[in-house]
């Protein structure tokens, strides 16, 4: 499905997985996605979404907001079985030293493997396939971030929500990439 | 026992939420430290049959999961 993609799509992509490994997530979110779309230079989405008043560092503080949200570190879940994580490390530690038990790939380390990729997750499979659905709708060649954009504003998933909180609707958006489209080439 | 873990383990009560975190969590640290006592075994020359003996799993089990981590 990608041979359609711009070159500045495609980077977001990449940009999706990086965002995902940085994040230490195994899987790639619609969020992560989002994230990318501000990242990759001179395109239309990042154009929309400034339009439409939707600027990087307030997504980024409710994508941080939202993996932080209903979720208790495991010092406070193991604590509650009567486990004191600090002190598991400390012994952890004596044995094998100082940042033992954060350095196994169990905890996270290197979870990226050799070459591989991390696997998208099932929402944002379906924002890519909406992307592709209204770059065909719009009768547009090509796959560009802003087909992204309308993807993700329509798949399940944080990145949906997170645009709806700030007021971005679907319509007013596609209405933005068909204007600006007529101005400049996809992106 | 501390004090915070006299007050979280009294917060626990039936919540599920709470207590599936919990046990995420054990699962996330028992899988940290197996990796950590598989390693140093085989650095100081266990077999993979030694290894799987002191765990009470099959050598197949412990190979198939450590091997690709060059222990």
């Amino acid at each position: 499905m990608f041979e359609r993609f711009t070159v500045t799509a495609r980077l977001a992509v990449v940009g999706a997985q990086e965002q995902a490994c940085r994040r230490g997530d195994d899987r790639i979110r619609t969020e992560h996605l989002l994230l990318a779309l501000y990242d990759v230079p001179d395109h239309l989405a990042g154009t929309v979404l400034d339009v439409l008043g939707a600027d990087r560092a307030a997504v980024e503080r409710a994508v941080d907001e939202r993996r932080a949200g209903g979720r208790v570190s495991d010092a406070v879940a193991l604590a509650t079985l009567g486990i004191d994580l600090d002190e598991v490390r400390r012994q952890v530690e004596e044995a094998f030293g100082p940042g033992a038990l954060e350095r196994t790939r169990a905890a996270g380390a290197g979870r990226r493997r050799l070459g591989g990729h991390i696997p998208f997750d099932r929402a944002t499979k379906k924002a890519l396939e909406l992307a592709l659905r209204e770059a065909v709708r719009l009768e547009h060649r090509h796959l560009g971030t802003e087909h992204l954009l309308l993807g993700l504003l329509q798949a399940e998933g944080a990145a949906g929500e997170i645009l709806a909180e700030r007021g971005i609707r679907l319509d007013a958006t596609r209405t933005a990439v068909q204007e600006m489209g007529r101005h400049r080439r996809a992106g | 026992m501390s004090d915070a873990t006299q007050v979280a383990a009294a917060a626990s009560s039936r919540d599920p939420g709470v207590g599936l975190a919990a046990v995420a969590s054990l699962r996330g640290l028992l899988e940290s430290l197996e990796e950590l006592q598989v390693g140093n075994a085989r650095r100081q020359g266990w077999s993979w049959q030694q290894i799987a003996d002191a765990l009470r799993v099959s050598r197949q089990a412990v190979h198939k999961k450590y091997r690709r981590y060059g222990l």
